[in-house]
Order: structure tokens, then C-alpha cells, then sequence
């Protein structure tokens, strides 16, 4: 039986593991092939060379002979090294001038070329321990007196040593071969499971479950990186399929209550009210809390914008100090209509690449929470200066401001401290300002205005361009 | 003085694929006296558009077979001036410029109030009226003086900061005309963005209490669900 997760044969031959390791084996064969063929060469040429030696040191043996007794001690010497050869490797072949064959274990002239070293090769039948061919090198020597001499030695034995050699290389290659097929295949399989599990994984969240996540195998390979990645990428995911649940539940919340405020209205005047002054109020109060469903939709769609912008379309180089300004200016009538002093410390001639409407805004927000927060007989400040960090746009006030544990919380959209949805406001104020911040490359810090106050610590809101 | 006064009858070309907001408008629109022409696409629109004469046009940006610009882009290529009010779903400020720039006289983001749809149509028709540059600007017995940059009610001057002084140009320029909120922040101060508060209202009661409070008769008037309005008191 095979295992539920053997992968099928044509599967694995696809795997880019399998590949891989048939390509690693191509190359291995082609170097074990080149290597051994060195060495079958390298061998062959040195027993040729040592046949050579041998020859050529009888061949001195023989001229020392013939040196010392002439013409028919050489013809002895020849005809009983011929004998004493049992192992029928040696060839001898002594002839006169004429050409007729005076001694030797060679019947006749092998008629082939002799080749510039006087090296001759040919080819004889031998009978040895049975009948056998066999390829012969000999070395070819004209005496002074004109007669002919050929001494050399079979190849028999190296070619026996070269085969023996290629046989040894083809199983070698043949064992390669197989090994190499085996282990891509058995590192193939392995990977495969892996890869399959991922895909196993993926597809499970992909059929809605969320929190499955890949398996780590702690070896810290590519793949488990590639499965912390992937499992890192899902949590990011997740946080985000989070956080857009949240806003459609608060969108839902925000404009549901609104909206069922403005049906049951309708609904109770029309069913007992017939005064028209009445039915006219009611109708404009509808239109008031119209008008508020629409500007929160507004500032909704606004937040996605500044969120959804693409770089910087519709920026331009502007001062600061002329935004700063206007706000303060916009503002300052409702500061004072509560009570609250509004001040500016504008640095003029600083310069912020921003677009200048969506600025505006994020600042409007501020100074609009600023105001709205500060109680009366307090102070709210906008100011405008470089420091070391880069161009500083705050709005600062005296109210209650915001614990520091609440700081980063407020800037989710429709988060509301107070948390009972009552004073005016859609919550989605600071959530504009983050946008706008994030697109500008600006930061955002929320910090106490005045720390040393322990009742009404203030809070100071402050946008750093650098 | 009546307010029908004010009320221009207008022929009015309105270029919208949505049937439902669009018989909306139709209605609204013919309820304030004027008359009304509906393309419910590009083609019939810009067909419209060409053979007729119009006080006003409003064009949806997003239709069906021609879109709204190169509609204004074509009808302004054949000359004609008449205004438009373009309606968008884009409400980011290079929208905005890409409708002005193709020829458009004023933008209004979708979803908007039916009031300020009116205003801003009615604010068209007077913007075209006078093609001479202003020196006094005169609504009953408030005058403004635009080269001396100087205001008096019934001779009497009145000291107005800077900005109060143009959000007073404004509404006199559009006297008897209903003018949004929206409408003065864009003009006024020329930021397009939406004030979470009362802040008009402030402006305006300051105004108010400069031009209106030691007089009889208020000129600065507050429509209900749309704005305001500078006028003598009915």
C-alpha cells in the first residue's frame, strides 16, 4: 500500500526538486565520464609506454648478442627467447636481406607500415592457452649487414587492463545514474509533502479558516521561512479583516442608530400629528440628522482617500504658517463664543510638500477637538516651528487631555473615549488626521500640553514633517 | 418685497443616468419655477446640449455612452458658455480640477443636500451676469465699496476685519440667493473640507452683529436646512 501522501510518479517528475537533481546528475555523469576516460587513457598510454621500455631494453640485449657473436649468435639468442616465451607475449622475427625469415616465433613480414620511431603495430592469431588475437607493438631494427630485425610484445594485456577499466567506469555510471535517480527522487518526495502541506494549508484558509497557519519544522531551512513569511502575512491579514470588521460594525452602529432615529421620528408624527408647524419641524430636524449621516459618510469617504492615495497627486510646497493662520482664524470666534482663549506661535517661512486641502482639514479636526474639549477659561494654542526633527505643526489645549494608554487607541476610526456616543462628533476626527499624517510621511504624537498639570494635563497633538 | 423677486425662472438642462435622483431633482427643480430638460445618458445629453439654449446646465460625470466632461469639453469647443454644474461621485481635490479644468464653473461632490444643489445652480446663473469687474456692491441700504474696501448700512460705516469684509462680498454679490455653507468655505476661505462644528454660524453671528443688530431691519437671513441668505426682511 502506499501512503496516502506518496506523491504519483508523473506529480514528482514535474517537482522543480526533481529537476534539479536530474540536471546535478547530468553533469555529474558527464564529469564522472570525462574522468574516467583520463584515467582509462592515462593507463593505456602508460602501459604502452612500459611495452615500449620493455622492447627496447630486449632490443639492447639483443644488439649486445650480436655485437659479441655475429649474425648467428643473434639467430640463437632469437630462437630461444622465442621458445622460452611461454606466455606467448614476446615477437621476434630475424630476417636476411633478402627478406627470407632466418629465426623468431613469427612466421612472416606483418607488411605493415613502420612509422617514423621504427614502431610498427599489427595485428596476429596466437595460439596461447587456446586460440586468441591479439594486437602487437613492435620495434623494427636494419642490422649493418643489411639483415632485418623486429622485436615487440603483445598488447593483449593492456587491452584486458583498459576493458576491465571501461567496464569498472560503465558500472560506476550506471550506479551514478541510479543513485542520483533515487535520491532526487526521495528529496523530491520530502519536498513535495512539503509543499503540498502549504498548499493543504492555504487551501484550508482559503475555505475560510482564518486562523490555520503553516507548520514551522524548526530547522530554520527556506522553507520555514518561507513559512514564517507566510504565516506572518496571515496575522497582518487577519489584523486587517479585524480592524475592517470593526469599522463596518461601528459604520453599521454609527449610521443604524442615527437612521432608526430618523424612521421612528417620521413614523410617530405621522401617526398622531396633523398640526403643520409641527410636521414642518419634525421634517427639519429629519433634514438636520440627514445632513450629520451625510457628513459622516464624508469624512468616511475622506479617511479612504487619504488612505487609498497613491503618492503625492494634488501636492504642492507650501508655508505652513498661511494654513496655521487660517485655522486659528476659522476657529478663533467658536474659542471664544466658549470662553477659550485661542493663540498662535506661527514661524513664517517654513515650507511642508502637502496637499493643501486635506491639511487643512486634518488641522480643522484638531483645533475642532481642541475647542471642543477645553473647558471654559482655558487656552488652546496652535503653533508652528522647525526643530531638530523637522517642520512642527501643533494644537495644544488645557482640557482633561488623554491618558497615555488611550493615545493610540483614539486614532481608530469611530473611537470614542468618552464611550457613550453622546457629545457631538462622529469619532472619525483623529482617524483623518492619522490618514493625512501617514500620507504625508508625517508623524503623529500625542502628548500632554501641560504634564505638570494633574487635573487638566491638556493634550498636544503635533505633526512633524521631516 | 416678495421673495418670488428673486426667483428667476431658468431652462435647465440636467445630463443624469440615475432615474431615481434624477426625478428627484426634476421635481425639486420645477417646484422652484423653473423648467427642466432630462438626458438620462451622453448621447441625448450632449444632443441636447447643442441644439438647444440653456441658463444652466447640471452634468452627472459618470454616464452611460458619452461622459460628462467630454461633453463640456465638446459643447465649450462649439463655443458655448453656458454654465455647468458638474455632479461627481470623485469628490478629491484633483477631480475637482480635472471637472473645472475640462470646462465645468462649479463642482458638487455627490451625495449633497437638494439646497445646496439650488444654491449652487442659482449662484451660476448670477456669476454669468456680470462680465465687468464690480466697484460697489449695494443690497438695500448696505453698501460696499471694493476699491476703498469700505462698508456703511444707511451711511452709517461699519469696521470689518479682513475676512468678514469678503464673506460680506460674497453675500452681497449673491444677494437674495440662498448660499451654503459649503459654498462660503470654498469661497471665502478657499479650503474644500467639512467643518465638524458650527463654525459659519459663528462667523456669520459675528457678522451679524456688525451689520444687522443696530438696525431695524436684518439683511442676513438663515435658511433652514440649506444656509443663508442676504435679503431684505419679507
Amino acid at each position: 500500500m502506499r501512503p496516502a501522501s506518496f506523491p504519483a510518479l508523473p506529480n514528482l517528475l514535474r517537482t522543480t526538486t526533481f529537476r534539479l537533481a536530474l540536471s546535478y546528475l547530468g553533469i555529474f555523469t558527464v564529469s564522472a565520464v570525462a574522468l574516467l576516460g583520463l584515467v582509462s587513457w592515462s593507463t593505456s598510454m602508460f602501459i604502452e609506454w612500459q611495452i615500449q621500455e620493455t622492447v627496447e631494453a630486449e632490443a639492447v640485449g639483443l644488439s649486445e648478442q650480436y655485437r659479441e657473436r655475429g649474425i648467428v649468435g643473434l639467430a640463437d639468442v632469437v630462437a630461444e627467447r622465442s621458445r622460452a616465451d611461454t606466455e606467448r607475449r614476446a615477437v621476434y622475427l630475424l630476417m636476411n636481406p633478402e627478406g627470407e625469415r632466418i629465426s623468431g616465433n613469427l612466421f612472416g613480414w606483418p607488411g605493415e607500415q613502420v612509422d617514423v620511431g621504427g614502431w610498427i603495430r599489427f595485428g596476429i592469431e596466437r595460439l596461447g592457452e587456446g586460440r586468441f588475437a591479439t594486437e602487437v607493438m613492435a620495434r623494427y631494427y636494419e642490422l649493418p649487414d643489411g639483415h632485418r630485425l623486429l622485436v615487440g610484445r603483445s598488447l593483449h594485456d593492456a587491452r584486458r587492463v583498459k576493458s576491465a577499466i571501461n567496464r569498472a567506469l560503465a558500472w560506476g555510471l550506471a550506479l551514478t545514474i541510479l543513485l542520483g535517480i533515487m535520491g532526487g527522487y526521495f528529496t523530491s518526495r520530502h519536498l513535495l509533502q512539503r509543499v503540498d502541506n502549504m498548499s493543504r494549508t492555504a487551501r484550508r484558509i482559503v475555505s475560510g479558516d482564518m486562523a490555520s497557519r503553516m507548520t514551522v519544522s524548526g530547522t530554520g531551512d527556506e522553507f520555514d521561512s518561507l513559512a514564517q513569511s507566510f504565516n506572518e502575512m496571515m496575522d497582518q491579514l487577519e489584523r486587517l479583516v479585524d480592524s475592517i470588521r470593526t469599522v463596518t460594525d461601528n459604520v453599521a452602529h454609527d449610521l443604524r442608530t442615527p437612521l432608526n432615529r430618523l424612521r421612528s421620528r417620521i413614523d410617530v408624527v405621522l401617526l398622531s400629528e396633523s398640526d403643520p408647524e409641527i410636521l414642518r419641524r419634525t421634517l427639519e430636524e429629519t433634514l438636520a440628522e440627514a445632513d450629520n449621516l451625510l457628513a459622516t459618510f464624508n469624512a468616511l469617504l475622506t479617511i479612504s482617500q487619504a488612505e487609498s492615495a497613491q503618492g503625492a497627486q494634488g501636492f504642492e510646497t507650501l508655508d505652513p504658517a498661511r494654513l496655521a493662520e487660517d485655522v486659528a482664524e476659522l476657529y478663533e470666534p467658536l474659542a471664544e463664543d466658549k470662553g477659550i482663549m485661542l493663540t498662535s506661535r506661527i514661524e513664517t517661512g517654513l515650507t511642508v510638500f502637502a496637499d493643501r486641502h486635506l491639511l487643512f482639514q486634518a488641522l480643522a479636526n484638531l483645533a475642532d477637538n481642541a475647542v471642543k474639549y477645553t473647558p471654559a477659561g482655558g487656552t488652546v494654542t496652535v503653533t508652528v516651528a522647525q526643530s531638530a526633527k523637522g517642520v512642527e505643526i501643533a494644537v495644544a489645549d488645557s482640557g482633561s487631555g488623554i491618558a497615555p494608554e488611550f493615545r493610540s487607541k483614539v486614532l481608530d476610526r469611530f473611537v470614542r473615549l468618552d464611550g457613550t456616543r453622546s457629545t457631538p462628533g462622529n469619532g472619525l476626527g483623529l482617524s483623518l488626521v492619522s490618514a493625512v499624517a501617514r500620507l504625508h510621511g508625517a508623524s503623529l504624537s500625542l502628548d500632554s500640553a501641560h504634564p505638570e498639570d494633574e487635573f487638566q494635563p491638556g493634550l498636544r497633538v503635533t505633526l512633524t514633517f521631516p | 418685497m416678495s421673495e418670488a423677486e428673486y426667483q428667476i425662472p431658468m431652462r435647465i438642462l440636467l445630463i443624469e443616468d440615475d432615474q431615481e435622483a434624477a426625478s428627484y431633482m426634476v421635481k425639486g427643480l420645477k417646484e422652484a419655477g423653473h423648467t427642466i430638460d432630462h438626458a438620462a445618458n451622453g448621447t441625448d445629453g450632449l444632443f441636447l446640449a447643442t441644439s438647444e439654449r440653456y441658463d444652466v446646465m447640471v452634468v452627472d460625470r459618470m454616464l452611460p455612452g458619452l461622459d460628462g466632461l467630454s461633453i463640456i469639453q465638446a459643447i465649450r469647443a462649439a463655443g458655448n458658455s453656458t454654465p455647468v454644474l458638474v455632479l461627481s461621485a470623485l469628490g478629491k481635490v484633483d477631480d475637482r480640477v480635472k471637472g473645472l479644468n475640462a470646462g465645468g464653473d462649479d463642482y458638487l461632490v455627490k451625495p449633497y443636500a437638494f439646497a445646496e444643489l439650488m444654491a449652487r445652480i442659482e449662484a451660476l446663473t448670477r456669476r454669468t451676469g456680470g462680465t465687468t469687474p464690480e466697484t460697489r456692491l449695494k443690497v438695500e441700504d448696505l453698501e460696499m465699496d471694493l476699491l476703498a474696501r469700505t462698508v456703511t448700512r444707511a451711511g452709517r460705516p461699519i469696521d470689518l476685519q479682513p475676512r468678514e469684509f469678503r464673506l460680506l462680498e460674497y453675500l452681497m454679490r449673491h444677494g437674495g440667493q440662498v448660499v451654503t455653507r459649503t459654498m462660503l468655505l470654498e469661497n471665502v476661505w478657499e479650503y474644500h473640507f467639512d467643518p465638524q462644528t458650527n463654525l459659519i454660524d459663528v462667523h456669520i453671528s459675528r457678522l451679524r452683529q456688525k451689520v444687522d443688530k443696530e438696525f431695524d431691519q436684518p439683511l442676513i437671513h438663515t435658511v433652514r436646512g440649506a444656509g443663508y441668505s442676504l435679503r431684505a426682511s419679507r
